[in-house]
This record gives structure tokens, sequence and C-alpha cells, in this order.
């Protein structure tokens, strides 16, 4: 049977002793963030389940010794600066905050989450595949626990996003690259970090309007008058409505995408029919006005229906929190033993973070593993697993304990 | 110069080197009376109809209307001087060729420069700290063209964004504390205006919270999220926020809100207490919260199910005034 397992203290303190390690050995590459004497740092331990909050530090050195010392399970900062910020919350005197995105797998629909990712309820027992049900199917209880994997093709859609974030940050935003910092999170995704002074004071309300921007929320197709122009590279959202309707002509099963659109049959076969003329149109002037039958109100509802797949699929309340606590570039995630680290705006592409994000070396251990899919970490390949006991690097053991997915053997 | 807010007419002022008690002075009279006109204007909500004044009249009577609107002490009277005088810029503002806005929005430290054919380019932040303000769709930034940092604009885009420039900078002016004497010619005319005042601003009638909790008027939004609590699912940490900073904000106590949550799930109470009398105001900051109004709610996907009375409406409890009221009516009708 295989269960989602929960940590024994032994193995806590197994993990705890290669994080010790880690930290021992690299905290004096940790770069801190910009204005750290500003910032709020929180922790969460082995040990206990609270988080430690409103920390402060002067100097790097304290910050250092503080990691080696205690060694964390996950290390946070403010994307705030304060006057105070070891205060309380209400007495920090907020100065400004970066800008902050989170891309999270977990928010993006891909067909291998019914693969990987399980669930278990922790009153009746029944599992399950898949993204976790609000309450068990079976007793209707809301107990309870999941397993999510960072798996290859999630994080690959997230980073779909991202590309498509740093876009929207550089051409409509104006941003330039070196305000720009791109980390893989450490588990199912990436941050964007901007850390600009033109953007460090703005409130909520102006985040939110970032926010709906990039996910086109409130968006009225009479502002954007893309039947006069439609040109695909129109600046802003203009070209990217026009470049929605491109890519949905583009589509194997047209036909059948717009039925679902409601468009009836005369319309469906109209546009079907003229397929090519219409991508063809697009290189003058757009399609409009060139079928018979299909008229702008069409066009309209194709658009809407598209211009979704041009936004970026990004978590609202990160960024709108003002007073966030995200994790600190370079430690490690309690939940993988994977690095925070920074990705290259350049070379996105080829970042790999069962590559890149590895933070132990050397030493095998034997593990039991109830359950794992298969991946590749560091160019070897490892699993499927299912109940059986292997030999395999710590990052792969660390991995599958955090996950609950393998235990340490006696 | 005209315009108060400008470097040269703050420069004037300042280099005057008048104190406040100089206001005594007979000299100074026309001033006060002209300071005291134009919040007088901003009660009733018209203008004097008059030849142009002086202009060092107009420049010196603003400070002076700003001290006596201040002394006036009443966020209502405040918001509408505010408002008047922004307006009576927005006037001249329309009035003015490129050029000369250009040099006003750099006043206020705006990141701006011409296009062609009456055309401008604005930097976004400088754009959303003033339209945030703004309600209408055309004012949201996805709405507008975006690129390379600045938003494009109209003269008359712009001139109504300096317009909320100017109405917060007045506000804010209107905010700093008076810790001076005001001598007694002031004083005096400032009672006067008081009693206008009295008379001429109703006071925002605060509208009544229905007193009895109704579930049929809740809005979509909220009935969704409180059949899901009530059902046992999971509810993310800002529907949780918004559920119960509503249900507090109508009028329930945060013993029932807590009891909501405990009695129909796993919610461990402890923490559920907290973060409820946290809302609630009981603890920490001690401000109580609002809840998030729909624009939010549509930013993290908790707007749902819209019906025709959301189409009316920018706030959740604004919905549910109107619903309770259309519901009681509905039944004394029957």
């Amino acid at each position: 049977m295989s269960i989602i397992h929960s940590l024994t203290e032994k193995e806590k303190a197994f993990i705890k002793s290669y994080f010790a390690k880690y930290y021992k050995e690299n905290s004096s590459q940790i770069v801190p963030p910009k204005g750290m004497e500003e910032r709020e740092f929180g922790f969460s331990l082995f040990k206990e389940a609270v988080m430690v909050r409103h920390i402060g530090f002067r100097r790097v050195e304290e910050l250092r010794s503080f990691l080696v010392n205690k060694v964390p399970k996950d290390v946070y900062y403010s994307c705030a600066y304060y006057e105070r910020p070891t205060e309380e919350m209400e007495n920090k005197g907020w100065l400004g905050a970066d800008l902050i995105f989170d891309i999270d797998a977990d928010h993006i629909s891909t067909p291998c989450k019914k693969m990987h990712d399980l669930w278990i309820c922790k009153e009746c027992g029944q599992m399950g595949r898949g993204v976790e049900p609000n309450a068990c199917p079976v007793c209707g209880s809301t107990k309870l626990n999941s397993s999510s994997w960072p798996c290859e093709i999630c994080l690959e859609a997230a980073k779909r996003e991202m590309i498509k974030l740093v876009d929207f940050m550089m051409d409509d935003f104006g941003f330039s690259p070196d305000e720009l910092r791109i980390y893989f999170s450490g588990h199912r995704g990436y941050h964007l970090h901007v850390e600009s002074e033109v953007i460090k004071e703005i409130g909520q309300n102006e985040r939110k309007e970032i926010v709906d921007y990039l996910q086109a929320v409130g968006i009225d197709l009479k502002y954007h008058p893309f039947s006069q122009r439609g040109s695909l590279d129109e600046k802003g959202w203009g070209g990217r409505i026009a470049r929605a309707i491109y890519e949905f002509m583009l589509r194997p099963n047209l036909a059948q995408d717009l039925a679902r659109l409601g468009l009836n049959k005369k319309a469906i076969a109209n546009i079907t029919e003229n397929r090519d003329k219409i991508i063809e149109n697009w290189k003058e002037h757009g399609p409009w006005n060139i079928i018979r039958g299909v008229g702008f109100s069409t066009w309209e509802k194709i658009a809407y229906f598209s211009l979704k797949n041009q936004a970026a699929n990004i978590d609202s309340v990160v960024t709108t929190d003002i007073h966030r606590l995200i994790r600190m570039g370079g430690t490690l995630h309690g939940k993988t033993g994977f690095k925070k680290v920074e990705v290259p705006l350049m070379s996105i592409e080829s970042f790999n973070p069962f590559n890149d994000a590895v933070a132990f070396k050397e030493d095998y251990i034997t593990i039991y593993v109830l359950e794992s899919p298969k991946f590749v970490l560091k160019d070897e390949s490892y699993g499927p697993y299912k109940d059986c006991k292997v030999e395999v690097p710590v990052a792969v053991a660390i991995l599958l304990l955090s996950k609950g997915l393998a235990r340490l053997e006696d | 110069m005209k315009y108060p807010f400008s470097k040269e007419a703050t420069e004037y002022v300042k280099a005057l080197g008048f104190s406040i008690q100089d206001l005594e002075k007979e000299e100074f009279k026309p001033i006060l009376d002209r300071a005291e006109e134009r919040v007088k204007e901003a009660l009733l909500g018209k203008r004097e109809v008059r030849r142009p004044l002086r202009e060092e009249i107009e420049i010196l009577s603003f400070p002076v209307s700003i001290i006596m609107t201040s002394a006036m002490n009443n966020q209502v009277v405040k918001r509408r001087f505010a408002d008047f005088e922004a307006k009576r810029i927005t006037e001249w503002l329309k009035e003015e060729n490129c050029e000369n806005l250009i040099k006003v929005a750099k006043s206020f430290n705006w990141r701006i420069r011409a296009l062609r054919g009456e055309n401008f380019a604005l930097h976004f932040v400088d754009y959303l700290k003033n339209a945030v303000n703004f309600n209408e769709a055309k004012w949201k930034l996805v709405n507008r063209v975006l690129s390379n940092g600045e938003v494009r604009l109209s003269k008359n885009d712009v001139a109504r964004l300096l317009e909320e420039e100017v109405r917060k900078y007045i506000e804010n002016k209107l905010n700093v504390k008076l810790d001076i004497e005001l001598p007694e010619t002031l004083n005096e005319r400032v009672e006067k205006l008081t009693q206008i005042a009295s008379k001429e601003v109703k006071r925002f009638k605060l509208e009544e919270t229905p007193k009895e909790l109704n579930q049929e008027a809740f809005p979509p939004c909220i009935k969704n999220l409180y059949q899901s609590v009530t059902k046992g699912l999971r509810v993310s940490h800002i529907g949780r926020f918004t559920l119960t900073s509503f249900l507090l904000n109508i009028g329930l106590k945060p013993e029932e809100v807590i009891k909501l949550f405990t009695s129909s799930s796993d919610f461990n109470e402890r923490i559920t207490r907290y973060q409820v009398e946290h809302i609630a105001g009981a603890r920490g900051s001690k401000t109580r919260y609002t809840s998030p109004k729909c624009s939010t709610l549509q930013t993290h996907r908790l707007c749902v199910n819209k019906d025709e009375l959301c189409n009316k409406v920018r706030h959740p409890i604004t919905y549910y005034r109107i619903k309770y009221r259309m519901l009681r009516k509905g039944k004394s009708e029957k």
C-alpha cells in the first residue's frame, strides 16, 4: 500500500544534517537581498511547526551565522522595506516594497497532474491521484494529506508563463533586464523579483491594476480598436488580442472550438473554409469584413475566448500583498531540498531545476520508496519506484523523503 | 503663475515672508475676503460670477483658504473644498496648450512627454497613482495602450488625471495638522463658514445595515464562499478573509463567525478565533477590516455568477443592502 509518509524525528534529523552541511559550506556565497537592514526575516525550523518572524539583520555576517547555527528548514524575507523591521506589524513603518510575482505549477492545469500528484484522506484512508479535492469523496472529510510532484512538464508550463511575464515586464512596463531577477522557487514554480525605485512606493491598488493588466481582468475590447488596425505587432494588449485570434485560427480542431463558442453552423463553415485567406490577411490589415456572414461580434467572441492564452498566469495574492514574505535566493526549500536559484534571463530556456537547483553532492544512501514517478536528476534517471529499497544519491533521498514518498531505512 | 501649486506661486508667497498674525492687518482684508469666498463657493457648490480678480489676490488667498478649511476640521468639508478647487483648475488646464500642460504635470514630477497630434506618453506609475481612483472601465490599465513603460493619453485624459493629482495635493495640505493660534479675524470667519457648512453639507447619512441576517440577500460571490464553508469545502485564505470581513461588516458578532467556521469543518478553533478577532479589530492593529470591493474580488477570481444587480454596484455590502431592502419590500407587498 502506498501512503504519504510523515517524517519521523530521525528522518528530520537526517535532512537537517545535510541542510547544516550545505549552509556551512555555502553560506559565504549567499547574497542577502538589497536593503537587508530594512527587511523582515522569517524562518521555519525543523523542530517546531511555527514560523519565527520579525527577525532583522544589520550585517550580512549575522545572517550567515544564523543560517549556519540554526539551520532553518525555510528562509524568507519581506518584499517590503521597513523603518523598524523587527517590531510588530503595525509599528514597522512601511517604506516600500519590491514588485513580486509567483508562478506556481499548482495554478496551471497540466494533464500529468493525474499521474504524479497524490492525496490521502486522514480519516478513512481513501487515496486518489491528481489535484487534491476539496473534501474526501468517500467520507467527506477535509483532513487530507497531499503530495504534489515538481514534475518536468509542470515546471516547463510554469516556465512558459514566466517567459510571457518577462515579455510583459520589458515590452509593456519598460523594465530593463537588470531590474528583473528570475528565480526557480525550489519547488513547483518560478519567482520574478522587480527591484526598482520606480515601483517601490506604489501601493496595493496600483499593484492590483498591474495584476489585472497581466491577467486581462476587466479588459473591454471596445477600448482596443483592433478592427481598425488589427496588426499583429500592435503595442500592448491590442497586439495580443490580434495574436490571440491569429493563433486561434491555427488550431487543429478549429470547427469544434468555434462550435464551443456558440457560433452557428454557417459562420463556422465560413470561417473554416476561408481559414487560409484569414491568416493571409493578417499580413495586411486583419481579416475584418473580408468574409461574408462573419461580423465584428463574431470576432469579438473569438477574441474574448482566446485572449486568456496571452495572459500571464500569476498568483494575484502574492503580487498585491505589500508585506509578503518570500523565500530568499540561495537557500534551501524544506519540501524538496532544492535551492532557490537565480535563473539568468538569457538562459531561461535551457534552465533545468533538476540539474541547476540540486544542492547536495556525493554520498549515497539507501531508502525505502513507497512510490515515486520516474525522473531525471543530474543526468541520471530514477524510478518509477513502488515499495522497494533503493540506493540513491542524498539529493534524491531528501527529495523523496521531504515529499513523503519514502522512508529512511534502519 | 496662476496655478497656486506651481513653483513660482509657492516661491512668491514664501518671498513675501508674512506671518499668520499679519493677516489681521487691514491691507490683507481683500485676501481674507477672497479666501472666505473660496471656501463658501466650495460649500455652496457654485462660483461667484464676477470680474477676474488680481492674480496676486488669487494666489495669496489660496493658502489662506486652506488654513480656514482645515480649521473647520470636517472631512466632508475638506473633500468638497479639494474637489471644487481641483475642478477650477481643470478648466484652466483644458485651455492650455500641450507645452504648458506638460509644464504643470512636471511640477508634480510626472514623467511625461508629448507625442504627435496632441497626444501624450505618461509613465505608468504616474498614471496608476491617479487612475486607480477612477471607476470607469476606460481608466483600467488593461484598457490602455501601454508600451515601454508609458501609457498613451489624449489631452483630455491628461487634464483629468492632473485634476486628480491636484485634488490629492490639496487634500494633503488640508490634513497637515495646524498647531498655530489663529488670529481673531480668521477665527470669526471660520465660525461663519462652519455655520454655513452645517446647513449646506448634509453629513453622509450612514446607510443603516439591516439588523437581521438574510442569506437570501447575499451577493453571488459571498453565497458561493458561505456555501463552501458550510459544506466543509476548502476555501483559500483570501476567500476566508472576504467572507469573515463581510459577515462582520453586516453586523455578525465575532463569536457567530467563529461558530460558522469551526462547526462545519476542521478549522482549528484557536487559529480561527485569532483570525476572526484580528479582522474584527479586537487584536493587534485594532483596525477593523472592511470587506474587499468587487474589483478586488475580480482580481483574485472570487467574483462568480455575476447577476444583474452586480453590474450596478461596486461593493458586495452595497449589493447586500439593496437586495435586503428589495426582498423585504417584496414580502410586505404580498
